[in-house]
């Protein structure tokens, strides 16, 4: 990216000052090449949403859903992304009651990511719907007949969750942005040094300021934890609680977390590492962080492994017939190259992890994050797709597969993740200055 | 107005800071703006806690009782009897009830946190739009007569 005179840190500077100049200089006058970068994402979020608009004036048919797949790429979507958002929760809120001190280098993009990825999620269930003019019928309030909706109904328990998850995490991330926002009021002039002294609130950084703040900061970090591991298992009882073959299980909660979190810090890394290369943020995102990231992403990786085999060998061991169908039909049946592709890049290529000299290897850790990426979003699929495709009646099978309206919003839904991260790599500082001013 | 003493150095601020207190004067009498909150700071004035606590834990309370109370209006204002489960069904309200808790809890927390540290306040003294950049300190006037 380019920056303005001036900004280029040099060596001689007091590393506070360095540091200021350094996030500075990521939100000066973009390059072609991010302007490149964002109108490619632009031009797949209008494909998105006109893809969108003709589901809408059509109908449903359009997607490839139908009896017996009625749930297929939007939910595999909406999963997918509600599981991206954990690890920005777990790198900022649980790390931090932990004292990680590696989070400092992460923290403000993977909250940003926390936010941005829910807010995709949002899109899929009123997608999903068809008829979105409706969407209030999810929300709690009493119909004209004066009914409520069904509180023991796992789907209502997700519209609490995503909301509660959604609103704990923009309040988490503008608290931790408010003295930021303040050194961004100082350094820079005219209406965006307005602009972000509105944001900032005025904040002067006294005594009594940082006394709540820091009290406030613990407190909503404590309220995010078990969020970590709430929203994603209440997620999984989405299918739970039902009684389809591959979904009627008790470890999904578990299961569910740890893919969540293992996709999370896999898109961490493929987030961080260009951007600390293109905005030049080498001396404060360093490779003994990436590395530390890296053993989180290892272990959720075995743990989601021990999980393939857990449920594998319940419904063997279980000897129930259609459950024991169920998980031989995923391995060999219409869809087993997927469940292959899954297992190589979930459990066996983050074995690589193992050795320093791989998890301190940049390039590898973005390549990996990638394929953990397409791996969990399979996963997801795997387990919607098989299950539906093959329950309890032979008469009721059937096949699914991916229309082009499906496959465009999908595409979509990563350019608009993608859009809104550039945006707010240029509108926000990428890093937290003031904690990072406070280990310098 | 007197002007902030401004220090670059850490350790000369919490210095000052030592002085400033050996000579009789607590936290309320000084004007202090740190770039990062100085956890020493908080040792050498023996500050209170605060009241956001009270905030978080009011509204995780509030949201707890509220949303069990809410569920449980919502089945009994027309019982229907779904899936054969009870009409107070006790597990999912609670996990009603659970969400509620980390919601309310976390926005009091946020609106007390508002309100003690008195924000939004714009248009204040303009020596301490140097936020970020250094510690500052000076002895509030009323304090020094």
């Amino acid at each position: 990216m380019s920056q303005e005179p001036g900004l280029n840190a040099g060596p001689n500077l007091a590393p506070a000052e360095r540091l200021e100049r350094t996030v500075l200089a990521a939100m000066s006058r973009p390059s072609l090449r991010y302007l490149g970068a964002l109108g490619l994402c632009g031009l797949l979020v209008l494909m998105l949403f006109a893809i969108w608009g003709v589901i809408i004036w059509q109908g449903m048919g359009i997607a490839g859903i139908n009896h017996p797949v009625s749930w297929g790429v939007f939910i595999t979507n909406f999963v997918f992304w509600v599981g991206i958002a954990h690890s920005g929760t777990l790198i900022s809120a649980v790390l931090y009651l932990f004292r990680a001190r590696f989070r400092t280098s992460f923290n403000r993009a993977a909250e940003a990511m926390t936010l941005i990825a829910l807010s995709v999620a949002g899109l899929f269930p009123l997608i999903h719907l068809g008829r979105v003019w409706i969407f209030y019928y999810l929300l709690p309030y009493p119909s004209e007949r004066l009914i409520w909706p069904n509180f023991r109904s796992p789907l209502v328990w997700d519209v609490f969750a995503v909301t509660t998850y959604m609103l704990v995490s923009a309040a988490f991330f503008y608290i931790g942005l408010l003295p930021d926002l303040a050194i961004l009021r100082r350094r820079l002039q005219g209406w965006r040094s307005r602009v972000y002294g509105w944001l900032s609130l005025g904040w002067s950084g006294s005594l009594d300021e940082w006394r709540h703040y820091n009290r406030v900061y613990l407190f909503l970090a404590a309220f995010a934890t078990p969020l970590v591991a709430s929203v994603h298992s209440i997620v999984s009882w989405d299918f739970a609680v039902s009684i389809v073959p591959g979904w009627h299980t008790t470890i999904f909660a578990p299961y569910f977390v740890a893919g969540a979190i293992l996709s999370g810090s896999a898109m961490v890394f493929t987030l961080t590492i260009p951007m600390r290369r293109i905005l030049g943020l080498e001396a404060y995102i360093q490779v003994d962080h990436f590395e530390a990231l890296a053993k989180i992403l290892l272990f959720t990786s075995l743990i989601v492994s021990y999980s393939y085999i857990c449920e594998t060998a319940l419904a063997w061991y279980h000897g129930n017939l259609f459950e024991m169908e169920q998980f031989r039909y995923r391995s060999f049946g219409d869809y087993w190259f997927l469940y292959w592709i899954m297992i190589l890049c979930n459990s066996l290529l983050p074995l690589t992890l193992w050795r320093k000299s791989w998890r301190r290897n940049l390039r590898w850790l973005f390549i990996l994050s990638l394929l953990v990426n397409v791996g969990m979003w399979l996963e997801r699929f795997v387990i919607i797709v098989n299950s539906l495709a093959r329950e309890y009646s032979p008469y009721a099978w059937g096949t699914y597969q991916v229309s082009l309206a499906e496959l465009g919003i999908t595409l979509g839904s990563f350019g608009l993740f993608f859009a809104m991260f550039l945006l707010f790599c240029k509108l926000l500082p990428v890093l937290s200055m003031t904690e990072i001013k406070e280990r310098l | 107005m007197e002007p902030m003493q401004v220090f670059h150095d850490r350790e000369e601020f919490l210095a000052r800071l030592r002085e400033l207190r050996d000579a009789g004067h607590g936290w309320r009498d000084l004007d202090i703006h740190m770039p990062f909150h100085v956890h020493e700071v908080d040792e050498i004035f023996a500050l209170p806690p605060g009241g956001v606590r009270f905030f978080a834990l009011g509204g995780g309370v509030l949201g707890f009782a509220g949303g069990l109370a809410f569920v449980c209006y919502t089945v009994l204002s027309w019982p229907l009897i779904t899936g054969g489960k009870p009409i107070v069904s006790v597990p999912p309200f609670l996990l009603i009830a659970y969400l509620l808790t980390i919601l309310c809890g976390s926005l009091c927390a946020f609106g007390g946190f508002l309100l003690l540290a008195r924000r939004p306040g714009f248009g204040e003294a303009s020596d301490v739009d140097a936020h970020g950049d250094c510690f500052m300190v000076r002895v509030r006037e009323e304090k020094k007569r």
